[in-house]
């Protein structure tokens, strides 16, 4: 029952939200991201539920917000994605509302809950921060990930890297991947859309008879560091977090060109109770401070105009991600009916 | 005043306990003997109250039990006393004694009577087996029941505290006037202790009476072997005179179940003579030394075994002949021959 | 008194309890579109055989161990037990994670001394690491019931001209078969139902394909296939059950004083155990707290592990006592325990969700402590049911009648004589709930009060975000405050003085 409205919902976001980029570009002028100066004090209580939050760096952000707001009141619950996610459907259903917030690393369990008709609208000068590619009528992106291909520095260089990621199973390198991870059913989900489920199941047959399994992408980078294995699948940030704690680490970053291997998403935020105070709280994840901040420490790609993207990440024009909606990218179970049936889950 | 009548119980498809009547008076003491798997404890867990009875009826003073209306333990105002003394570890001698008393007086009377005294407040496991059982005991009687059951007392204490104590239990029930059923296997103690005797076998009970009458008039085999050392001699009985005819000698008879004719005569080791004699009317087979007395196993030229026992003093050694003689006065019981079991 | 229990409607309500969650589930996953898949059979044999391989291995290790800590006499004995029944208290991905990372190619072993080691994979690795966090169940439950039996049969079977080692093979353990059946059931329960290990270590399992489900949003389809995995628990359940101890006499228990170099080789034999499912975990963590740094941990995180698992350890105890009671009394009783432990084998990430649906309807006490307290209860009453049953079973059933007969009630009896008489299997109970709930993890993250946070929230928080030296600290102090509860529980079993053993020589 919940899949039902939620492809109907899809299907009405998919003529909403997906406009050809020239109308977007039409409806607003991208204006230069806000400083928290700028921004209201916020007042009162607010909960929080976050999704895998990062280790200390949402936290710092959260801490730097409640230290320049002294009479907010944030509570904040954490938990796994998935479980969160079904908390606030379950407490939807039975009529009681806690969270006011929730504030999730990848889109789809934003889309969960927004499918299910939970997600206040947001202001529009607030979604109009945001670049086009990245406004929706009731969530936020926060921060931007992109799909890379980690490789051992001591075995390859850069140029030896296909820049078309069909073309990856071609090479006779070593891969290492995290089916189970959800950017990369995302990831897989983005490659179904651009190229079709059929082309998508041939390409995850022959990578599948040579990849690695691992549980998640972080174990994926450390292990193209440690040699165990040539090249990876996995998001920008780890192994840029990687390398800023061991700088001589033997693992960079290569990009495939305007297709599925280099998929830009993000992290989301929606506000789950109407009322000014939690899209205040949504515009300071948006201003420049907490950006760069984001772009700096945790290596995340910044969706707002004139902050700089983090160090080590070409810039996005020359990479040249495919162009999605990213609601789309939440469709995930004939994602994940497919990979079953290969064998890759 | 408890009235068994007809009881049986099953334990599934076997009957355990088969059709048993029996009455005690007030401060009567009863032993019900009989091998093992002979009901005697099933019977006391059904007065107890601990397992159902499937037929008859128990009344205990003015209740009444039967199979479809019991009455829980607790309600019956029965004491037991346990094999294996069922004290609880967790409490001193005190605390186990007045466990539901009210008041410590009754506890510290019967703590006293026994000899407790200086063990009040230990706990069982520094106490001897000895001691643990008088503990027992004074854990029931403080309580006041009704009426008492003994399962087996003694039988987890050593041979020289048994004799003691058992007298020492048996005064302690006619101080506290209450009637008792004490079960054992021990047909010494059973004889020595009871006012009145029950021979059970295969949940029946073959026969109730004083000690001496059981002993003596036994009213059939199995009683008579069960509660001595039998030897069953076979003789001719005269009807007109009640005296049986033997190769050891004559005897005043007691017919057994109108035993007449060819009988076998009951005879206890003391109720024989034995001499060294080259001629003798016997041939020791086996002899057994047993302190104060010896007992002779001897072979009577006719084909019979007899057991006789005599004075330490009378030595003879297997393969001596001997003369024997029937030395009682008093009647000795005589079987069938066709009774033979 | 074998008929009907006064225990039977309170254990009754208690059971339906425990059962609730999985009803839940059964709710839940009508919505599912597939009941099987063919697919299924390949991970439905590698969860079999890890759970066999788990409960095999637990039970290789704890035995011996058993033995070790109930007869042989130690120099500062108990500190050896509480040492080796430590493991209990780490969450086992996190050991898991330990183990992966230090060896193998590239792992923190070879980087430190540049010893080659082999990996920790697959099954074997799985299979491994499951035994080293499950086997003090099985040393704790051998332990008690080999305390219990008496020693003259092995006294006997060495007199009549046989070792020690095999007296004990063919003497002791055929008699406690019982209860390397119970510890071994919760083994295989705990490898059923986890998570963290077979993923970390890359073995596909049943339950890998339930949190895919789960984690892709599929909730009903992780409920379909929780609830599958439940009738291979029931089944294991029901063979459990038919594991029969024997019914004995209590008597002094065995007690060996082997020289000190026997000693010393039996203590250093259990090394690699303690090294492997201790040391090296929190070595690990040190060796990453030294690189990388202490992060922001709060020591009132310890503080509401301890009480949170404190109420639930009590908790869970005052609600296994009518349902154990119950189970010795007759065999509904005993189908009501069985029942209870179901939930027990739920994959934590799912009974979490469902736990919530439970919780929702009673609203007000939703993301209370009260609440979070009766999720406890409801996850990981099996624990303390098994325990205190096994002890009172094991009690005089002459003790009880002789209360009886003294004119107390069977309320009464209960109280006076066979609640004090188990308070060793309670205290074991209320333990093992106690670290279990230390480590608990996914119902904690949602039904917990806000700003509610455990060590084991904590150390899930640094672990998932990759920044594992903040992992040291919490993950010591788990061992630790674990540690110092099982310390309390075995120190506490010598001030209750109501073994049924004769402990010193009786005075005449």
């Amino acid at each position: 029952m919940q899949r039902r409205t939620f492809i109907q919902s899809l299907a009405a976001l998919a003529a909403a939200g997906a406009l050809p980029l020239n109308i977007s570009q039409v409806l607003a002028d991208p204006a230069d991201a806000v400083s928290v100066e700028e921004l209201p004090k916020l007042e009162g209580e607010l909960t929080l539920y976050l999704g895998r939050g990062e280790g200390g760096l949402y936290e710092n952000v959260i801490k730097a917000i409640e230290e320049r707001n002294p009479d907010l009141k944030l509570r904040i619950r954490r938990g796994p994605t998935a479980s969160l996610t079904n908390a606030i459907l379950a407490e939807a259903k039975a009529g009681v509302r806690r969270a006011d917030l929730f504030w999730a690393v990848d889109s789809g369990a934003v889309g969960m809950v927004t499918a299910a008709g939970l997600a206040q609208t947001l202001p529009a000068e607030l979604t109009g921060q945001l670049r086009d590619e990245f406004r929706f009528p009731d969530w936020a992106p926060v921060t931007g990930r992109i799909r890379t291909i980690p490789f051992n520095t001591e075995r390859l260089t850069a140029d030896k890297i296909p820049n078309d990621i069909m073309a990856l199973p071609d090479t006779d390198y070593s891969v290492g991947w995290a089916p189970a991870y959800a950017a990369f059913q995302s990831f897989v989900t983005g490659m179904r859309i651009l190229e079709g489920d059929k082309v998508t199941r041939e390409w995850l047959k022959a990578m599948n008879r040579k990849a690695k399994k691992f549980a998640g992408e972080l174990g994926v980078v450390m292990a193209v560091e440690r040699g165990e294995v040539d090249i990876g699948l996995a998001n920008h940030y780890y192994t840029l977090r990687l390398k800023a704690g061991k700088p001589d680490a033997n693992v960079d970053l290569a990009f495939t060109n305007n297709d599925a291997g280099c998929l830009v998403n993000a992290s989301g935020i929606l506000a789950l109770k109407e009322g000014e105070l939690p899209a205040n709280f949504i515009r300071y994840l948006l201003t420049k401070e907490v950006q760069s901040y984001l772009a700096e420490e945790a290596c995340e790609i910044p969706l707002v105009n004139g902050v700089m993207p983090p160090e080590g990440l070409p810039r996005l024009k020359t990479i040249n991600p495919p162009q999605i909606d990213l609601t789309r990218l939440a469709d995930l179970r004939p994602t994940i009916d497919l990979m079953r049936d290969v064998g890759v889950l | 005043m408890i009235e068994v009548q007809n009881v049986s119980v099953h334990y599934g498809q076997k009957k355990v306990v088969d059709e048993l009547s029996l009455t005690l008076g007030d401060s009567e003491l009863l032993t019900l003997v009989g091998p093992t798997g002979c009901g005697k404890t099933t019977i006391l867990q059904a007065l107890a109250g601990l397992i159902p009875i499937t037929e008859g009826t128990i009344k205990l003073g003015a209740q009444t039990v039967t199979a479809d209306k019991t009455i829980a333990p607790e309600k019956r105002h029965v004491g037991m006393v346990f094999q294996d003394f069922a004290l609880f570890p967790h409490l001193t001698v005190m605390q186990n004694v007045s466990f539901k008393l009210k008041d410590s007086r009754k506890a510290d009377h019967w703590i006293d009577l026994l000899g407790l005294t200086p063990w009040r407040d230990v706990r069982p496991a520094n106490l001897s087996g000895g001691q643990k059982q008088r503990v027992a005991l004074a854990r029931t009687l403080a309580h006041e029941p009704a009426f008492v059951l003994l399962d087996e007392p003694l039988s987890n204490l050593d041979a020289a505290l048994k004799d003691d104590l058992r007298w020492e239990i048996r005064h302690a029930l006619k101080d506290a006037g209450v009637p008792a059923i004490w079960v054992t296997h021990d047909q010494e103690e059973a004889l020595s202790v009871g006012d009145r005797i029950g021979v059970l076998k295969d949940g029946k009970l073959e026969q109730i009476g004083t000690p001496e009458s059981c002993f003596s008039e036994p009213q059939n085999r199995f009683v008579a072997r069960f509660l001595g050392d039998a030897s069953f001699l076979p003789g001719r009985l005269d009807a007109g005179s009640n005296i049986v005819a033997t190769p050891l000698g004559n005897a005043p008879a007691a017919p057994v179940n109108g035993a007449e004719g060819e009988v076998d005569l009951l005879l206890r080791p003391d109720d024989l003579s034995l001499k060294l004699d080259e001629q003798g009317n016997g041939e020791i087979i086996w002899s057994r030394y047993e302190g104060s007395a010896r007992l002779y196993g001897v072979k009577t030229d006719t084909g019979a075994t007899v057991k006789i026992r005599c004075s330490h003093e009378n030595i003879a050694e297997p393969g001596q002949r001997v003369m024997m003689h029937i030395i009682t006065t008093h009647p000795l019981a005589v079987f069938d021959q066709s009774d033979a079991e | 008194m074998k008929r009907w229990s006064p225990s039977y409607p309170l254990a009754f309500i208690i059971a339906l309890m425990a059962l609730m969650p999985v009803l839940v589930l059964m709710v839940l996953a009508a919505d599912s579109p597939q009941l099987f898949d063919a697919r299924n059979l390949q991970i439905l044999t590698n969860t079999l055989a890890l759970m066999v391989f788990t409960a095999g291995g637990a039970v290789l290790i704890g035995v011996p161990l058993a033995l070790l800590t109930a007869y042989v006499r130690l120099p500062w004995g108990k500190f050896w037990l509480v040492l080796l029944a430590a493991p209990l208290a780490i969450p086992s991905y996190i050991g898991a994670f330990t183990l992966y990372a230090a060896f193998g190619p590239g792992g923190e072993i070879e980087q430190l001394t540049g010893l080659t080691t082999p990996s920790f994979d697959g099954l074997f690795g799985s299979s491994v690491v499951m035994a080293l966090y499950t086997y003090p169940f099985v040393m704790l439950t051998v332990r008690a019931s080999l305390l219990s039996l008496d020693a003259s049969l092995v006294y006997a079977a060495r007199t009549l001209g046989m070792s020690l080692l095999s007296s004990l093979w063919t003497v002791v353990l055929p008699r406690i078969t019982n209860g390397i059946a119970a510890g071994a059931l919760l083994a295989a329960m705990y490898a059923l139902s986890d998570f963290g290990t077979p993923a970390i270590l890359r073995l596909d399992t049943f339950t890998r394909m339930i949190y895919v489900e789960y984690n892709s949003f599929g909730l009903s389809q992780a409920a379909m296939l929780s609830l599958q995995l439940l009738v291979i628990v029931g089944l294991i359940l029901f063979l459990e059950s038919r594991v029969k101890g024997t019914h004995e006499r209590p008597g002094k228990s065995l007690t060996l004083w082997p020289g000190k170099l026997r000693t010393s080789m039996m203590l250093l034999s259990c090394m690699p155990v303690i090294a492997l499912s201790i040391l090296l975990p929190l070595a690990v963590f040190g060796i990453w707290l030294w690189r990388e740094g202490a992060g922001n941990f709060e020591l009132v995180y310890a503080w509401n592990s301890a009480y949170a698992a404190l109420f639930a350890a009590i908790a869970t105890v005052l609600f296994a006592l009518p349902v154990a009671q119950a189970a010795i009394s007759g065999k509904f009783g005993r189908l009501m325990e069985r029942v209870s432990y179901l939930g027990f084998g739920v994959p934590g990430i799912v009974m979490g969700t469902a736990l919530v649906y439970v919780g929702l309807q009673l609203s007000m006490l939703y993301q209370t402590l009260a609440l979070l307290v009766l999720a406890y209860v409801m996850r990981f009453l099996p624990l303390a049911v098994g325990s205190i049953r096994s002890t009172s079973e094991r009690l005089d059933p002459s003790l009880v009648k002789a209360a009886r007969l003294l004119g107390a009630s069977q309320k009464e009896a209960f109280r006076r004589i066979t609640l004090p008489l188990s308070i060793r299997g309670i205290v074991a109970g209320a333990a093992l709930v106690f670290l279990e709930v230390m480590r608990e993890l996914p119902a904690t993250l949602i039904l917990s009060p806000l700003d509610f946070e455990t060590l084991a929230t904590y150390l899930w928080r640094v672990y998932e975000a990759g920044y594992f030296g903040q992992a040291a600290i919490p993950g010591l102090l788990l061992v630790v405050i674990s540690g110092l509860a099982l310390a309390v529980m075995f120190f506490g079993e010598r001030w209750n003085q109501t073994d049924v053993i004769e402990e010193e020589p009786s005075l005449s």
